[in-house]
């Protein structure tokens, strides 16, 4: 176990006797959960040059007499640090950079990094993010006390560059924090300078990046989606739920929302549009369009055969509306997923149907309608046209961000606007 | 019967009427007409980009309040005891520092939108944990200066009033901590806001005062240097108040708060410009109504909040007391609140701890230590009997002015760093400008540190 505060005050000796101090270390973050060190740098004999060896050099690692053996110091090839963009050094990088600690779910600085020899190679275990870190490091040395309760295992701590574009040129992560559901690792974005944000949101797989997108404030959904190249944005506003693309597709510039409308898969670009034609203060405007319906004279297993299939996309899947059919889409009744598992198969849906449903208006004002559906404690409320015509379904969640306060995921004050 | 409501969820959907429309319709927002996939569509749920007059009361709105604000307790004592002493000699420092301003402030907004972090931040990951704590330092020293200045301002104001600041200051900086603690401060924010609105009296007083006119531009326009201590002191200090280190921290990181992107950094440049121009033109009336009022009558000396307000006298006659004294806490209160909050936020940003009032204590321990130790320490140490207030505020300035130099180092490496600010980079022009700031002051900080070290070893430089 040795500590980077410390393994920085290493010199490097060769065979001819001829000594260096280590200046940094750079570490391989795809191999493994713990990355081995990969190459050594040390500034030259004229304190001028960044050099840089092998972890093959090394002969022996001496963390008693802080040496480090190697072949040959003169074999060390010149380097600059700009031209190390693809590299990842332990002090230049890592040390004092935002770090995501996923155990605490928190955002935190890495104030001090553990390495641990082991078979030959030197591990990245652990960062140290205590005061106690600092204090090591400001002493040099004189102080030299770790806390192994500081310590955050590596394989759980997420090291964010802060540049979108690394992820795209193939930087190595750890990936865990894709274990997480989506509005925690939202959540956990919310501290964070909106680059690395940003970077997160690329890195995670399509499907949890889109629900992750969806759980952020609207401004720093923004401030990402920005951020993001064309065809991931694409493909990430195809994969959210309508409503919440229509929201933030709408506050896109006009040019730039045109485009993604082009851009989008038919189906859900005509179900944005769709929401867009309504004024963001009436039902219209919160509803989503992705309900599930299906004609009402179905069978119950038929019902089941198509719910398969249609079951697959939506967000909001407790309950099935029934229509005359699907072309006019003109609401006939209700039913919930439950009555239609555990019914039997050849019941009509028409007779199971709940036909006395509470229907909203699309250009009805939003307020009144959000709270119409948190009094019914129903789960949404359908939204029909004119004609009678199935629209959309104004859900619960829709509702209660429609009538909270604003701030109020933030009682603070905003202090800086 | 047709204004009868349809039996909905009563009767089978069957039977009942679908009409959906409101009985009233309501006037629907025009929306945007956009041809899309072949077709011509209505979009009622876009916003419309405000246009013409609205659009830039949308983009100068908050930057405005903020720094006309921003003329705190320190800047009006700096001020007027700039006006008081010397007339109008030192109003051309002004314009050469509101162009600085200018430059500073863009600067950090630019830097903000760039990053999307804090300057103590970019300073940890840039310049390592050693240069952190350094800049950290001298932000604490600087805040902290100012908080006092705060609650001296405070104390001032209430006695103008009539109350003691020995009840005045506790309750005020209980009330500021409980307000921002209890997160309700948003709320009053605006009062006191309106209250230093009372501010807006001195150029109606500079102009009712009938300065000499011809004096004032020859003051603008023809730098005069005085090669004597309170000359340096003074001039040092309007460089601090005025391009105070807090105001970089606070810019930059209420550009990153309001969600400004690097794609789309532009108007937040104008927010800048306009509000340093408008919060130094505030800032020259109020010089040019102290020395049309207490300067001619030969009253040089400014050494109590009392003595200042008398600069209000020709628009308000003998309530200028009050009206000064409601001007001057509204100030106070709205910077003694946001001061500390905004150093305890940047100060745990740089060491990556927790931070936001809406956490609770035990999740946030630093960011609440400090802040309440500041409010502490601030509202104790302007608790100390017999205080020269006015001499006080105006040294605090002096020692922002002193730090000024290290910010803005801080601020042109960064700001010059390719790959942080990529296309946001500064210009040529921006460099010259910026660097040449950094040496006016810097200039003038070691005159008068030099002045005053050869004072101490008994040599006068300054006769």
């Amino acid at each position: 176990m040795v500590m980077l505060s410390k393994l920085r005050r290493f010199r490097l000796v060769d065979d001819a006797g001829r000594h260096a101090r280590l200046a940094d270390l750079a570490v391989a973050l795809l191999d493994g959960d713990y990355p081995p060190v990969t190459h050594l740098f040390f500034f030259s004999q004229a304190k001028k040059q960044f050099m840089r060896l092998p972890w093959e050099a090394v002969k022996s690692f001496n963390a008693h007499a802080s040496r480090i053996l190697v072949a040959d110091l003169d074999a060390a090839e010149e380097v600059s640090l700009d031209a190390l963009d693809h590299d990842v050094l332990l002090h230049h990088d890592i040390l004092d950079a935002l770090v995501l600690d996923l155990q605490n779910r928190r955002s935190t600085r890495a104030n001090d990094l553990q390495l641990e020899e082991e078979d030959g190679k030197l591990l990245l275990r652990a960062a140290d993010t205590s005061f106690q870190a600092i204090l090591r490091r400001l002493t040099r040395g004189r102080y030299s006390r770790v806390a192994t309760r500081t310590l955050y295992d590596w394989k759980y701590v997420e090291f964010l560059r802060g540049d979108p574009q690394a992820v795209r040129n193939g930087a190595g992560y750890h990936l865990r924090i894709t274990r997480l559901p989506p509005g925690e690792i939202a959540t956990l974005t919310n501290p964070l300078p909106y680059l690395h944000a940003a970077e997160l949101i690329t890195l995670l797989p399509d499907e949890k990046a889109a629900d992750t997108l969806e759980a952020m404030s609207p401004e720093r959904q923004l401030q990402v989606f920005e951020e993001l190249d064309e065809e991931q944005a694409v493909k990430l506003l195809a994969l959210m739920a309508p409503d919440g693309a229509a929201d933030l597709i709408g506050r896109l510039q006009t040019k730039t929302m045109k485009r993604y409308l082009e851009l989008l898969p038919k189906k859900q670009g005509e179900r944005i549009i769709e929401l867009l034609r309504y004024p963001e203060d009436t039902v219209g405007g919160i509803m989503t369009n992705d309900v599930v319906c299906v004609p009402v004279s179905l069978t119950v297993a038929e019902t089941r055969e198509q719910l398969r299939e249609l079951l697959k996309e939506p967000d909001f899947v407790f309950l099935i509306y029934l229509v005359d059919d699907l072309k006019t889409r003109r609401l006939r009744g209700l039913i919930s997923l439950r009555n239609v598992v555990t019914a039997q198969d050849d019941e009509k849906l028409e007779d199971l149907m709940d036909p006395y449903v509470t229907t909203l208006g699309a250009l009805e004002p939003a307020r009144d309608a959000a709270y119409r559906v948190i009094n019914s404690h129903l789960a949404g409320m359908p939204v029909v046209g004119n004609e009678g015509q199935l629209l959309g379904v104004l859900c619960v969640d829709a509702a209660i961000v429609q009538v909270a306060p604003a701030n109020w995921t933030a009682i603070a004050p905003r202090i800086f606007s | 019967m047709s204004q009868q409501p349809q039996p909905h969820g009563l009767e089978p959907l069957d039977a009942v009427e679908a009409t959906s429309l409101p009985i009233h319709p309501r006037s629907v927002r025009a929306g945007l007409r956009l041809n899309l996939r072949g077709r011509s569509v209505h979009l009622r749920g876009l916003k419309r980009n405000p246009t013409g007059i609205l659009r830039w009361l949308v983009i100068l709105g908050p930057g405005l309040i903020a720094t006309s604000a921003g003329n705190d307790a320190g800047g009006i004592a700096t001020y007027s005891s700039a006006g008081a002493k010397y007339g109008y000699d030192l109003i051309w420092v002004m314009l050469i520092i509101t162009i600085s301003l200018a430059i500073v402030q863009e600067m950090c907004s630019r830097l903000g939108a760039a990053t999307g972090r804090g300057l103590l931040d970019l300073i940890r990951e840039r310049f390592g944990i050693g240069w952190a704590l350094f800049g950290v330092s001298v932000v604490l020293i600087a805040n902290g200066g100012l908080v006092v200045s705060e609650f001296v301002g405070i104390g001032a104001a209430m006695e103008l009033i009539g109350i003691s600041k020995y009840i005045a200051i506790p309750v005020a900086a209980l009330a500021l901590w409980s307000l921002v603690i209890f997160g309700s401060y948003g709320y009053v924010e605006k009062i006191f806001l309106l209250m230093t609105l009372v501010f807006f009296a001195y150029p109606v007083a500079a102009i009712m005062a009938h300065p000499h006119w011809g004096d004032v531009a020859r003051g603008a326009f023809i730098p005069k240097i005085k090669l004597d201590s309170a000359y340096i002191l003074i001039f040092v200090g309007l460089m601090g108040t005025t391009i105070t280190p807090y105001m970089q921290l606070f810019q930059q990181s209420s550009i990153v708060e309001r969600g400004a992107a690097r794609r789309h950094y532009g108007t937040e440049r104008v927010d800048a410009y306009v509000g340093s121009i408008f919060s130094n033109l505030m800032s020259i009336f109020m010089i040019i109504a102290t020395a049309a009022t207490l300067h001619v009558m030969g009253k040089t000396e400014i050494g109590s909040a009392a003595d200042a307000a008398l600069a209000l006298a020709p628009v308000v006659g003998s309530s200028a007391k009050l009206l000064f004294g409601i001007g001057l806490l509204g100030a106070s209160m709205l910077a003694g609140a946001v001061l500390p909050l905004a150093t305890s936020y940047a100060i745990s940003e740089a060491f990556g701890v927790p931070k936001g009032v809406n956490l609770d204590f035990r999740r946030a321990r630093v960011f609440f230590t400090l802040f309440t130790a500041l409010i502490i320490i601030g509202a104790g140490l302007a608790l100390i009997p017999n205080l020269p207030v006015i001499q006080l505020l105006v040294i605090i300035q002096v020692l922002n002015g002193v730090l000024l130099p290290i910010i803005l180092v801080f601020i042109l490496l960064l700001i010059n760093d390719q790959r942080l600010t990529g296309e946001l980079k500064n210009t040529r022009l921006y460099n010259i400008l910026g660097w040449g700031t950094f040496a006016m002051i810097t200039t003038a900080v070691v005159v008068m540190l030099g002045g005053q070290l050869l004072d101490a070893l008994g040599l006068h430089l300054f006769g």
